[in-house]
This record gives C-alpha cells, sequence and structure tokens, in this order.
C-alpha cells in the first residue's frame, strides 16, 4: 500500500468534498508512491517524533502542524540551513513520507480535534446546549479549575490569568492558534495559543484588568501542542475503520516546553 | 556713558526677556507638549500614519508626572495615579487590541475609562518609533537588567558572550531578575552549558530565528509561535546541538526596554517626575 493509496482512501473516507486548493493538507516529504509500512499520527512532525515513528516501524507520519517550521511549509529559503539539510537527510535515508492533515480534519463533522480536546478535558457531557464551544460546569475557583485542567491534561508551562479564587462556572473553548473572545456569558477563556498582547482582541490584558475591577474573569492558556494533540489520537482511531493492511499508531510529539518552578 | 547705558538698556531687555521666558516655563507642561519633545528627540522620522498616538485623555492636560510602562494595564495606571502620574506612556495597547479600538457596552472598558478620566490621565502609546530607534533600546535595555552590557559581542546590542552557564541556571537567573512567575517557558535540556546568547525581545518571526539560533547557544526571546521557531528550536537539539530557546515572555522581555525609555525620557522633560511603572508577567500557574 502506497502513502498516496492512504490519502485517496482518506479522501473517499471523509464524506464531502476535498478542498484541492488546501495548501495545508499536502505531502511534505517523501514520495507519494513510498510502499508503507506502518502510520504514525501526530500533532506535530518535529525530527524527534519522525526518528520515534522510525524506530517503531512507521514510516508515514500524518501530521496535524507543519514539518518545517510554518505554515506553508515554505523551503525555499532553507537549502542552506542545517537542520532542514539534517531533517530531510534523515527522511530520506529511512524512506519517510509526511502528509499533513489539518484542514479537512477541522472542518469534516465532527472536528476530531475538538472531539480529543473535549475529552482531554474530560467535559464532553458539560458542552452548553446549541453551542460548539461553551462549556458549563459546577460553581469553582479560577485556581481549581486550572489545578484540575493541568493534572489531567499533564501540562508543564500551563499559564494562567485571572484571581486564583474568581469563582467561575462556564467557559469558552478554542484551540490551537485560537483563543475566543472574552464575553460576558463565559467566566473563562481556554485555548491553545494566542499573542499576548497587540492582536485584534486582547484577552489576557481584559482579563487582568476585569480581575482588578473584582469581574470573575480568567484565561487559561494550554500551549498548542496541548490542545490539539489528543484529536490526533481519534484521527489514528479513525483511520483503523478504513485501513486495515498497515499498523497505525497515535504518537505524541508531545509538549515542546518545560518551566521553572513559578 | 553712552555705551554703557546702552548697555544697560540691552541687559535690561534681555532681563525681560528671560524673565518672559521664565515666566513661560510656569505654565504647566502639557501632554501635547512632552510628546512634541519626544517626536523631536527620538531619532526617527515620525510616522503620522502609526498608532502611537493618544488613546484617552486630553492632550492640552498639564502633566504632573510620567510613568512608562509596556502595558497600560489597570494595576499600572492605579499605581501611576497613587504617585500622581498622570501622563502615561505604554509600548503596547491599553483597550485590549491593536487598535484600541472603543467596546460598546463593555463593563472593563468603561470602568478602564472612567477611572482615566476621574484622574485627569493621558495615555500615549510609544511603541513603533521607540522600536524603531537605534541601537535597538528593547536589547540594550534587557541586557542591562540581565548585567550583561559586558559581555556585549562587538557594537551588536542583540548578542552576548557569557561565562559558560547551564540552560538551567540561566532560567533561574532570568526568572530572578525579570520577577517572572509562570511565563518563562523553555526549549532544551537544563544541563546544556551555554555560553553566546541572542537577545530578541516582543515577538519573533521565524526569519529572525532562523537567522539567530544557528549563531548561538540559546535565544532569549518573548514570544514565538509553536508551529514555527518553538519546532525549529525542537528539531535543532533533537539534530544533537547543544542549544536551546527560551520564551520569556512578551510583556516581560520588553519592559527593561520601556526602562531605558523612562531614563532617556528624565533628561528630555526635566520639569515634572519620571518614572517607569512594570506590568509584570501576567501568569501564573497552580502549584499541584
Amino acid at each position: 500500500m502506497t502513502a498516496n493509496e492512504v490519502v485517496e482512501r482518506i479522501k473517499k473516507n471523509l464524506g464531502m468534498p476535498w478542498n484541492e486548493k488546501s495548501y495545508r493538507d499536502t505531502f511534505k516529504v517523501g514520495d507519494p508512491n513510498t510502499e508503507v509500512k506502518g502510520i504514525a499520527t501526530t500533532f506535530m512532525a518535529t525530527l524527534d517524533l519522525i526518528q520515534r515513528a522510525q524506530a517503531a516501524g512507521l514510516n508515514f507520519v500524518i501530521t496535524h502542524e507543519p514539518t518545517f517550521w510554518s505554515d506553508r511549509d515554505t523551503v525555499s529559503e532553507l537549502a542552506a540551513d542545517p537542520i532542514y539539510k539534517f531533517k530531510t537527510d534523515y527522511c530520506a535515508r529511512n524512506n519517510m513520507a509526511i502528509w499533513r492533515y489539518h484542514d479537512h480534519i477541522h472542518s469534516r463533522p465532527p472536528d476530531l480535534i475538538w472531539v480529543g480536546l473535549a475529552r482531554a478535558l474530560g467535559w464532553q457531557d458539560r458542552q452548553t446546549a446549541g453551542s460548539r464551544n461553551r462549556f458549563t460546569f459546577p460553581q469553582t475557583t479560577l485556581g481549581a479549575l486550572a489545578a484540575d485542567i493541568q493534572r489531567r491534561m499533564n501540562i508543564r508551562a500551563l499559564r494562567v490569568v485571572g484571581d486564583p479564587h474568581a469563582k467561575v462556572s462556564s467557559a469558552a473553548v478554542g484551540m490551537g492558534f485560537g483563543m475566543p473572545r472574552v464575553t460576558p456569558d463565559a467566566d473563562v477563556v481556554i485555548g491553545g495559543e494566542n499573542p499576548e498582547a497587540g492582536g485584534q482582541f486582547d484577552d489576557t490584558e481584559y482579563i487582568l484588568d476585569a480581575a482588578y475591577f473584582g469581574r470573575n474573569k480568567g484565561q487559561i492558556i494550554l500551549g498548542h501542542a496541548i490542545s490539539e494533540e489528543p484529536g490526533m489520537e481519534d484521527c489514528a482511531n479513525w483511520l483503523r475503520t478504513f485501513v486495515s493492511e498497515v499498523p497505525i499508531r497515535f504518537i505524541r510529539s508531545g509538549e515542546p516546553f518545560w518551566s521553572p518552578k513559578a | 556713558m553712552e555705551l554703557s547705558r546702552r548697555r544697560f538698556a540691552q541687559a535690561a531687555g534681555t532681563a525681560a526677556l528671560a524673565g518672559r521666558r521664565l515666566a513661560g516655563q510656569q505654565t504647566p507642561l502639557t501632554a501635547q507638549q512632552v510628546i512634541d519633545r519626544v517626536q523631536k528627540n527620538v531619532g526617527v522620522p515620525w510616522n503620522p500614519d502609526s498608532l502611537d498616538r493618544i488613546k484617552a485623555g486630553d492632550a492640552t492636560a498639564a502633566v504632573t508626572g510620567i510613568a512608562i510602562t509596556a502595558m497600560a494595564t489597570m494595576d499600572v495606571l492605579s499605581r501611576a495615579a497613587k504617585e500622581k502620574a498622570n501622563l502615561v506612556i505604554t509600548l503596547e495597547p491599553s483597550f485590549f487590541g491593536v487598535t484600541d479600538a472603543p467596546l460598546a457596552d463593555d463593563p472593563v472598558y468603561a470602568a478602564k475609562l472612567e477611572f482615566i478620566r476621574q484622574n485627569g490621565m493621558v495615555i500615549w502609546r510609544f511603541g513603533y518609533h521607540w522600536r524603531a530607534r537605534k541601537p535597538d533600546p528593547f536589547a540594550t535595555g534587557l541586557a542591562r537588567t540581565l548585567s550583561w552590557t559586558k559581555y556585549q559581542i562587538d557594537d551588536d546590542v542583540s548578542r552576548y558572550d557569557l561565562p559558560g552557564v547551564t540552560i538551567g541556571a540561566l532560567v533561574d537567573d532570568l526568572a530572578r531578575r525579570l520577577n517572572a512567575r509562570a511565563g518563562i517557558r523553555v526549549v532544551g535540556d537544563p544541563q546544556t552549558r551555554v555560553r553566546r546568547v541572542t537577545l530578541l525581545p516582543g515577538s519573533t518571526p521565524l526569519a529572525a530565528m532562523l537567522k539567530a539560533l544557528p549563531d548561538c547557544d540559546v535565544a532569549i526571546a518573548g514570544e514565538t509561535r509553536e508551529w514555527e521557531s518553538v519546532e525549529y528550536a525542537q528539531d535543532t537539539v533533537t539534530s544533537g546541538q547543544k542549544k536551546g530557546l527560551i520564551m520569556v515572555g512578551r510583556v516581560l522581555s520588553e519592559e527593561p526596554g520601556m526602562n531605558l525609555c523612562a531614563e532617556w525620557l528624565k533628561t528630555l522633560v526635566p520639569e515634572v517626575p519620571v518614572r517607569a511603572v512594570p506590568a509584570g508577567d501576567p501568569y501564573w500557574r497552580p502549584t499541584v
């Protein structure tokens, strides 16, 4: 079975038209006709992840995020970069193929990345009726909520804004490079990654000021990988429903950071 | 006699002129006068289309003191007000977004604006032009806060050769000197020994990291994106290079550059007290 045959089968089982204009969901490394020994699904095709997939006998990596450090995997300026050379040489030597699966996993309902995040938070049953990204839960404090999420998702570099004693009972959740905008009906905004300041809407400064005025508001920044990695396990499970010829495994690329004791 | 009388008349005239000038100086210094002085002296051509504008308050307000910060949060404004500093100069936006646009029916926005009004404050954003100043005041200021100025390489304020240190010890030192809480995030082995550092305060695009990291042992940034510089740093480390990336947070990385701005402004505006009022690390983390 070739890598391209796996991709064609994904397109066939998607249940919706393939967007040929997607620059993201394309091959990034290797020949599409590479014979697949096994498939690794992951959040990001880091060099470390590629090496671990190779060691596990899996030479086709399906990654949610880029391989070469930019959304478009632009490599035209990278020819002289020693890390680019190291990574591409490693892949060539080990007959690896890498394909990105981003736009369509999000657009095909249910968005499996979203399914994975809700499960990792333990919030599958807490979704507000009629709203995809709103959740309600028994009243707790921002500090206790953040500690619970930190434990459940095993996060090293979690970052929280707001008064730890603020009483909260609702949240708006985003994933990846997405942080919901603070609204009156959500006590807490939770997301993957966002600019700290100077964006279209700066939740961080807003929450700091809301806390100053004694309002029960909070922001919890999970990390991009932490928020989107769980869904790539759902991706592996989904692939197994129509690819049975080769082994399929979800391998964590993991949280990239450590953080000194706060 | 004739001559000396004329001289006397001249001298008296000069004294009268000087007296008028002195009287002029006693009229209050307005926010606009401070801004004009900054624009004239910053050493960067002023771009009237930039976002460096008054965001709240009256340009003609008399300035009682100046507070300089990376981000004019309510905490910063209240500390400034306590010190009778009513002109607040900020690097980042004050009203929760790049354009500082008014928020309709928002209680936090309304309360912040009301605090500014009640305290006769003027909020002026001064980011684009201070950032464009050469040499980069943000790298210069960060190095000074870290006591690294003596380690600077040639005339490049962003590069330093430290005595060898592990990434772990370096991170502890950064956390202490910058008063970090939970905002520091690190890629790389804490045991790795490093010497050559590149400072990239603020928000760092991939192109800058691709240029910096091959030429140093550790890059110290404000913030970078996880799918860009963070992955590049991870791959650099995995490839066997003894390197690292430390992100201290955007505001925390920029504050020393605004401290430098306060020092500069003291020389430019001697009439009123000028002080740096840092916003601090916005982040905390539960201890579990």
